[in-house]
């Protein structure tokens, strides 16, 4: 309709793995930036894994530059930030102990209720709670990401499960690297979406490698490497409609779905785009490395 | 469609209309009804409808501690009674060391105090006794702790007037509340956050110089005055008569002393605090409100009724407050909050509006794109997505879900996703019709092939969204929840209802070419 389909390829031939090495270079490049973020700037953790009190408010009569003149001489580590417009300001508190934590939001509470039109929200995440969470999301992920493994080695060949979490690792580590860079704060919800990348990502993966499976039978005498381009441009427009469907529900997210959801949203629209490329430029090469033709296949 | 067989259809059908009738109650209705149908409807979580989330740890180290120094002062009891002197006492660990004076007569002292404690080991070695317990009676105490607690914490929070609360124990020694609509969680935080131990100590006015000196004697304490720290008083540390022989507590109002909190003891509480005041008339009790003196009036005249008053420069709520935690009864040992998360009604109210603005553009966004590329085949798959909300809508009705913020944002990446199996049907089947021009040749091949690459795509999503619900906690289960059920009715839709559709569409257009 309206000529707009033919922004969807048909039939394409774009020789996609012959470039392969400059995009193993991008990604390494990429990947070795974000390790080294990773490693010396770190992630903006949030109280869910750092631990301590947030306190959202709608203020009146006031701005943020006063909240905080009032707020700083009575407590040592306070931080303000204004959260979507200037009249909405989240507070952010350190404590040392549980007990402290509580009385900290009461004080806070009784010396700007004045400026206050409406407390919105407040959490208090403590020590012991924020370092269980941070080793369940570590296990979420690291389980999901074996369990991945596992489904595509029992569906396809080993090779197959190897080449799907190579991509998932490059995916989780650029994802964590751009958070990384933006300070993006890191909470629950963005475990939530860095597993809900690996499943979109292992997604996309899923669907080339099928064709490459059935490719694989298909053409026995063609060479690897055109039989893998063959197989990517097969499903290219499938690639592109469902990465640009999932993008345009998401952009809605971060634009219409609230100041909480914006971190989330963003971090998976990140993680799908990174997701749709290593899918093409790094799940399928890294089939190239094992040089396989599976041996029963050949025989049949 | 003539070999379209009919029990397709018919469940196709089905599914899509039950579907429908049961999002129904979600869409349109927010109150309890008590009709069974329409209380088929997603329960707003938390974060969305307002409302306090907490994490209370039970302290029950501090029993440890008191169940040690409870063998301590029944030791000292035990060797005065036999004339042996006690150089010291330590506690280290789950051990308690004893040094006393000689090594005779141990074995003595050992057997009385077994008589009182059965469960813990009791070994002399020279002049040292040691006592040690172990996990076994560790856990015991700290498990009935946990039961008992569970149990007050109920009642203080029936007796607040919370609505619909949930309360749970987690883990090993956790307790888990859910408060939905609560405006005020400080004053449940309060309320919480008071063992609330209620004693009747007899005061010693006497001895002022170990007052002085602030040097309990042997069966005496130093305890504090509630209103400043500077007011000690010297009480006895038996106490005469606590709390748990209380039967009732209300706030009341007394002409001289203001706020006040009325009792009545039960029977033996009775006899107790009869005893108590007739013997001491003159001198003074105190009433201690967790290691705190709160009053310390002087006895006029026996009270052998059962009942009394309690004052102190209360304000009417700490009246109301006091009276809910002497009803509801001591905590076995002390809370603390570990997590909190409250969120107030009017940014739950924003996100739900938020949440449904998102949904809708996304969805309109999907649709418009869909069409324009697929044409007549988009406006099917369209109808695919409509009907696919309607299901997990639905579902999440129907198995009474928590609908959560993080769950309105898989709802939303449903959308985007939930086109995905139509996008990989559509395309298998233009693929197929350019090397076959048989229209109902290329749609049959073209959801044949589909199928095992929607099932190898889509159990991956639920892999991971699993796990998700296995790890995560609160609002994360619930995206869980919402992507899960997504990903299942979007199979649906796509490999049936889509299937359907395409059929129908290209029989009754009598469509000779696929226009992909």
């Amino acid at each position: 309709m309206f000529g707009l389909n033919k922004i969807i390829p048909i039939n394409s031939d774009y020789k996609f793995l012959n470039y392969r090495k400059n995009f193993y270079i991008i990604s390494s490049i990429a990947i070795g930036l974000a390790l080294l973020l990773l490693l010396f700037k770190g992630l903006n953790l949030g109280i869910d894994f750092k631990g301590g009190t947030l306190i959202e408010v709608s203020t009146k009569n006031t701005n943020i530059g006063e909240l905080r003149d009032i707020l700083s001489p009575n407590f040592k580590e306070v931080s303000l930030q204004e959260f979507g417009d200037e009249k909405t300001i989240i507070i952010r508190l350190q404590n040392e102990n549980n007990q402290e934590s509580i009385e900290t939001v009461n004080k806070v509470k009784k010396i700007i209720n004045d400026k206050v039109s409406e407390f919105r929200r407040s959490e208090f995440v403590g020590p012991t709670v924020s370092s269980e969470l941070l080793w369940k999301g570590f296990q979420a992920v690291s389980f999901a990401l074996f369990a991945i493994l596992i489904y595509i080695w029992l569906r396809f060949e080993w090779q197959f499960g190897f080449g799907a979490v190579v991509a998932l690792t490059h995916d989780v580590l650029f994802t964590l690297g751009i958070l990384s860079i933006l300070n993006i704060e890191f909470s629950l919800s963005t475990i939530a979406a860095i597993l809900t990348i690996a499943g979109y990502s292992i997604n996309d993966t899923v669907v080339i490698f099928d064709r490459v499976r059935e490719n694989l039978r298909k053409y026995k005498k063609l060479e690897l490497l055109d039989l893998f381009n063959m197989s990517i441009n097969n499903t290219l427009s499938r690639t592109i409609m469902t990465s640009i469907t999932t993008l345009l529900a998401l952009v809605s997210l971060y634009v219409f779905g609230g100041e909480v959801i914006k971190p989330f949203a963003l971090t998976m629209i990140i993680g799908v785009l990174v997701g749709t490329y290593s899918s093409i430029y790094i799940a399928v090469p890294t089939l190239l490395v094992f040089k396989f033709r599976p041996q029963d296949e050949d025989e049949n | 469609m003539k070999n379209y067989p009919l029990w397709k259809i018919i469940i196709v059908f089905l599914l899509v209309s039950a579907g429908v009738i049961f999002a129904i109650p979600s869409i349109l209705y927010k109150e309890d009804t008590g009709n069974w149908y329409l209380d088929n409807r997603l329960n707003l979580g938390l974060d969305l409808q307002g409302g306090s989330y907490l994490l209370l740890e039970v302290q029950t180290d501090v029993l440890i501690t008191e169940e040690f120094e409870n063998f301590s002062d029944t030791i000292r009891i035990i060797s005065r009674e036999n004339r042996i002197k006690i150089n010291n006492i330590e506690q280290k660990g789950d051990e308690l060391k004893i040094r006393f004076d000689s090594s005779e007569n141990l074995n003595e002292i050992r057997n009385s105090f077994l008589q009182n404690y059965r469960s813990v080991k009791f070994n002399i070695n020279n002049n040292v006794a040691s006592i040690q317990i172990d996990q076994l009676y560790k856990k015991s105490i700290q498990d009935s702790a946990i039961k008992q607690s569970l149990e007050i914490v109920r009642k203080r929070i029936d007796e607040s007037g919370t609505k619909e609360p949930l309360i749970q124990r987690s883990g090993r020694d956790r307790i888990l509340l859910q408060l939905p609509g609560v405006k005020n969680p400080e004053r449940i935080k309060d309320l919480l956050g008071k063992t609330a131990k209620l004693n009747f100590h007899m005061v010693d006015d006497e001895d002022s110089k170990s007052l002085s000196l602030n040097l309990a004697p042997f069966g005496k304490m130093i305890v504090a005055d509630i209103n400043s720290e500077e007011t000690k008083y010297l009480l006895e540390k038996k106490s005469r008569v606590g709390g748990e022989n209380l039967i009732d507590a209300y706030a009341s109002f007394d002409q001289t002393e203001g706020h006040a909190v009325s009792f009545r003891f039960d029977t033996t509480g009775a006899q107790k605090f009869g005893k108590a005041t007739s013997e001491n008339i003159g001198k003074r009790f105190a009433v201690v409100l967790d290691g705190v003196v709160i009053t310390a009036p002087v006895i006029n005249s026996a009270i052998t009724g059962g009942s009394g008053i309690i004052t102190g420069n209360f304000t009417s709520q700490e009246a109301t407050d006091l009276a809910v935690l002497l009803r509801a009864g001591a905590l076995p040992a002390p809370l603390e909050i570990v997590e909190e998360r409250s969120v107030g009604p009017g940014l739950g109210a924003d996100s739900i509006a938020a949440g449904k603005i998102a949904s809708i553009i996304g969805m309109i966004l999907v649709c418009i794109f869909m069409i324009l590329i697929y044409g007549s085949f988009g406006f099917i798959a369209n109808i695919s997505l409509i009907a696919n909300l309607f299901i997990i809508l639905a579902l999440l009705g129907t198995i009474g879900a928590t609908l959560t913020l993080p769950g309105i944002a898989g709802i939303v990446l449903t959308i985007g996703m939930a086109v995905d199996a139509n996008v990989l049907i559509f395309e298998r089947i233009k693929e197929e019709n350019l090397k076959n021009k048989k229209i109902f040749d290329s749609i049959k091949k073209g959801f044949d092939r589909a199928l095992s690459t929607i099932l190898d795509a889509n159990i991956t999503t639920l892999i991971a969204s699993l796990l998700l619900f296995v790890f995560g906690s609160g609002p994360i289960k619930g995206f869980s929840i919402t992507l899960s059920l997504g990903v299942i009715a979007s199979m649906f839709t796509a490999l049936m209802l889509t299937n359907l559709l395409v059929h129908l569409y290209v029989s009754f257009a009598s469509k000779k070419e696929i226009n992909l």
